[in-house]
């Protein structure tokens, strides 16, 4: 069955949250010891993960519930700015959705691990900042390790970005592969931090809606700290890794209909002139705009004060031409991305404008695939401006570039029908009723429209791990 | 049944394949064919025994000459259009296959029918046949997967229906919304303006309403019926088949109208009230 979701992240606190839960806890502002028991092990989890597999740490990570990720979310800010300064003796946090910051205290003992976890983190064990807790790290191997690998990360010129970087790794491999599809009721009081819910979606209603864990929110906010070679503060959107790391969980996202607009909402914030991430938030957009999310959007049963931020069909529409459009003046040679913005403008009801799109985008793409969309759209748009002939021919080579499709056929066929003639249109009907009846031997790329614009997903994720990855063994 | 033959061969003057890339294409508009149910009252029995001279036809306001009104005479071609999609599994796919078993039972002998199943993927089950054993069977082995592409499946069964002289007759059903058709569903509302097949469609009730069902049974005089269970199904395609045989088949060759472009229809039974129950117009010539 072809599910997708829509997802939503709201970070909660105090009164700034939703109406999901009647009774919340209010935020404690001590750390229990066991959370920093967490942290550590979370620390020693990413050192170790291999990234792109469902390893150990993966697991063990995955298998963390729901509170205890969003207070860790909270506990490796507080880890990062540590990182940064060890002196660091008092802490607070501030969120998005609340207007001063948050004290978090610690006790001197939890302060001293923390440091030593903080200072292996970076590999600067041997900073006179870091000397007093030193023992904690010589007398735990794992902790050596993770400040051997630091210290030669930092050697390497990444400076202090390394656990930044692997956490991110590790926690986008436990969302799209250990708890992609585990979804909690959404009764569960949240005590502090993002709370990130879930809309499942099949054949255009929702089948089921709960809350998943933070997994995304946590790799989003340790690559928000990322300080380029360079550098000397956060500077995300001069990173390299970072970039990657966005196109390619993004078009991840598209690629199994994990719609989540706050992912791309953050890309971009980063890298605001992104050819790539530009055309992924259009054709989320166009996405949000199609029938599986509009009637699932309009029926869905929500709890009180959630709602997920799809607006009308044509609402959606505009937002993806606004997108689509920008990622073609930032890169005028991104066929794809024209290739949308044609058929979004279309779907518009700007036809002639759509077809000038349409043809400039087919006079560049290569790939078939992106040939038959190109033809088909055209097709569509001609025969709104009563081009009937070259409608006609738009649709017969999109019918030659897959000759198992069965839209060029309707299209034709429906052509017929509205141009008078009944003969035409039985003729290409009976071409529909002549093509296999096997969806398996049918190859027709419309019903993949929806998810085509990630298919090259897994070769991003490659690209993106394969610097992370261990030597092989000789 | 020399009425018949002569109706025939006027009506199967205009379907003819086409042979060229290029076709031409013509505007004419030979006859015009309207179905309608006519009763005492909205819901109410059947009225029966009325000849031509008990119809006035308004084409565009113009009152026409009827040239032929029958009555159970014409032979139906019954076109069931079953959704195959994910959500029709299980009992409810065991409910639509009795359905379908007991309105081929239900045909007569010079009846035909044909099966369109869609899924994302439209399919010819089986073309119109007066044996109904291939349709039964291919009902017996759809199976329910995929996405839903509603208006390209009725699209399909509505220019299937065409293809044959017969009243066409195209009962659709469907439990979900549309999610992947090519066509939009204005091409397929105008298509069905264009056709004389009388759409009825049966949905299950949901929070979303079948907006495209209700225009497209609307547009060809037919009927939607909303249910809450698919055990009723068998049921309601009776009735639907009843209604269906209740119909007059009323004929005209427009007269004193433009040929092109959207023609009002309007059906009245002479000097008697009665509710008339037909499609709204039809459209002629190409736009």
């Amino acid at each position: 069955m072809r599910a997708l979701a829509l997802l939503l992240c709201v970070f909660l606190i105090a009164a700034a949250a939703p109406r999901v839960c009647a009774q919340r806890p209010p935020f404690d502002p001590y750390v229990a010891d066991a959370r920093i028991d967490r942290l550590e092990r979370w620390l020693k989890a990413v050192a170790r993960h291999e990234p792109g597999t469902s390893d150990d740490e993966a697991v063990e990570v995955g298998s963390w519930a729901q509170p205890d990720l969003q207070l860790l979310w909270l506990d490796i800010d507080v880890l990062v700015t540590m990182m940064r300064h060890p002196g660091q003796l008092r802490f607070s946090i501030k969120l998005p959705s609340q207007r001063a910051p948050v004290d978090v205290h610690f006790t001197t003992a939890q302060l001293r691990r923390l440091r030593a976890m903080a200072c292996a983190a970076v590999g600067i064990v041997a900073d006179r900042r870091c000397l007093d807790d030193k023992y904690a790290v010589d007398r735990d191997a794992e902790l050596l390790r993770l400040s051997a690998l630091a210290t030669a990360s930092r050697a390497a010129g990444d400076g202090d970005n390394f656990i930044l970087r692997r956490g991110a790794l590790l926690h986008a491999d436990v969302a799209m592969r250990v708890a992609h599809d585990v979804v909690e009721p959404a009764s569960t009081p949240p005590p502090f931090g993002p709370q990130r819910f879930k809309m499942q979606i099949a054949d255009g209603r929702q089948t089921d809606f709960g809350q998943v864990a933070v997994h995304w929110e946590i790799a989003r906010m340790a690559l928000d700290a990322v300080k380029p070679p360079g550098t000397d503060q956060p500077a995300p959107g001069r990173d390299a890794m970072v970039r990657l790391w966005y196109r390619a969980t993004a078009a991840w996202m598209q690629q199994v209909e994990d719609h989540d607009t706050v992912h791309l909402d953050h890309a971009r914030e980063i890298f605001p002139a992104d050819g790539d991430i530009l055309f992924l938030s259009g054709a989320q957009h166009e996405t949000y705009a199609g029938a599986q999310i509009q009637s699932a959007v309009q029926t869905a049963v929500l709890p009180s004060g959630v709602s997920f931020a799809v607006e009308s069909e044509r609402g959606e529409l505009r937002q993806a031409e606004g997108f689509l459009r920008r990622a073609v003046e930032v890169d005028p040679n991104h066929a794809e991305a024209r290739l949308r913005l044609g058929r979004v403008l279309g779907l518009l009801g700007r036809h002639a404008d759509a077809a000038r799109e349409l043809r400039q985008a087919l006079a560049s793409v290569d790939a078939e695939v992106l040939r038959y969309y190109g033809e088909l759209f055209l097709g569509a748009e001609e025969e709104a401006l009563a081009h009937y002939d070259a409608a006609f021919d738009a649709y017969q080579r999109a019918a030659v570039l897959y000759p198992t499709a069965q839209s060029p056929w309707l299209a034709l066929s429906s052509l017929g029908h509205r141009r008078g003639d009944r003969a035409a249109a039985q003729q290409a009907l009976q071409q529909l009723f002549d093509l296999p009846s096997d969806p398996l031997e049918r190859d027709e790329p419309w019903w993949t429209y929806h998810v085509a614009q990630a298919r090259n997903a897994d070769d991003l994720l490659e690209a993106l791990r394969r610097p992370f990855l261990a030597e092989p063994e000789r | 049944m020399r009425t018949l033959a002569a109706l025939l061969a006027v009506l199967l003057l205009s379907p003819a394949v086409a042979g060229t890339q290029n076709p031409v294409f013509s505007a004419k508009v030979e006859m015009v064919r309207v179905d309608a149910l006519v009763t005492e009252h909205e819901n109410g029995p059947a009225i029966v025994g009325l000849g031509p001279s008990d119809f006035e036809v308004y084409d565009n306001g113009v009152l026409q000459q009827v040239d032929l009104v029958s009555f159970d005479q014409v032979p139906l071609n019954v076109i069931l259009t079953l959704d195959m999609s994910d959500s029709v599994a299980g009992e409810r796919l065991d409910h639509l296959r009795g359905a379908g078993a007991a309105l081929l039972a239900a045909l007569k002998d010079q009846d035909q029918a044909a099966l369109v199943t869609f899924s994302q993927l439209v399919a010819l089950g089986a073309g119109l046949t007066k044996d109904v054993a291939p349709v039964r069977r291919a009902i017996d082995e759809a199976a329910g997967s995929g996405d839903t592409a509603l208006i390209d499946g009725t699209y399909a069964a509505i220019t299937l229906g065409e293809s044959d002289a017969g009243r066409a007759l195209v009962i659709v059903f469907s439990d979900g919304v549309d999610t992947s058709s090519w066509l939009p569903q204005e091409a397929v509302l105008d298509a069905a303006r264009r056709s004389d097949a009388v759409v009825y469609a049966v949905s299950t009730r949901s929070r979303l309403k079948p907006e495209f069902l209700r225009q497209v049974t609307s547009l060809t005089g037919g009927r939607l019926f909303e249910v809450e269970r698919t055990a009723t199904l068998g049921a309601i395609l009776i009735s639907v088949l009843e209604e269906f045989r209740r119909r007059y088949l009323i004929s005209f060759t427009p007269r004193g109208v433009e040929k092109n472009g959207w023609h009002r229809l309007e059906v009245r039974l002479k000097g008697r009230r009665a509710n008339v129950k037909a499609r709204p117009g039809y459209l002629a010539g190409g736009s």
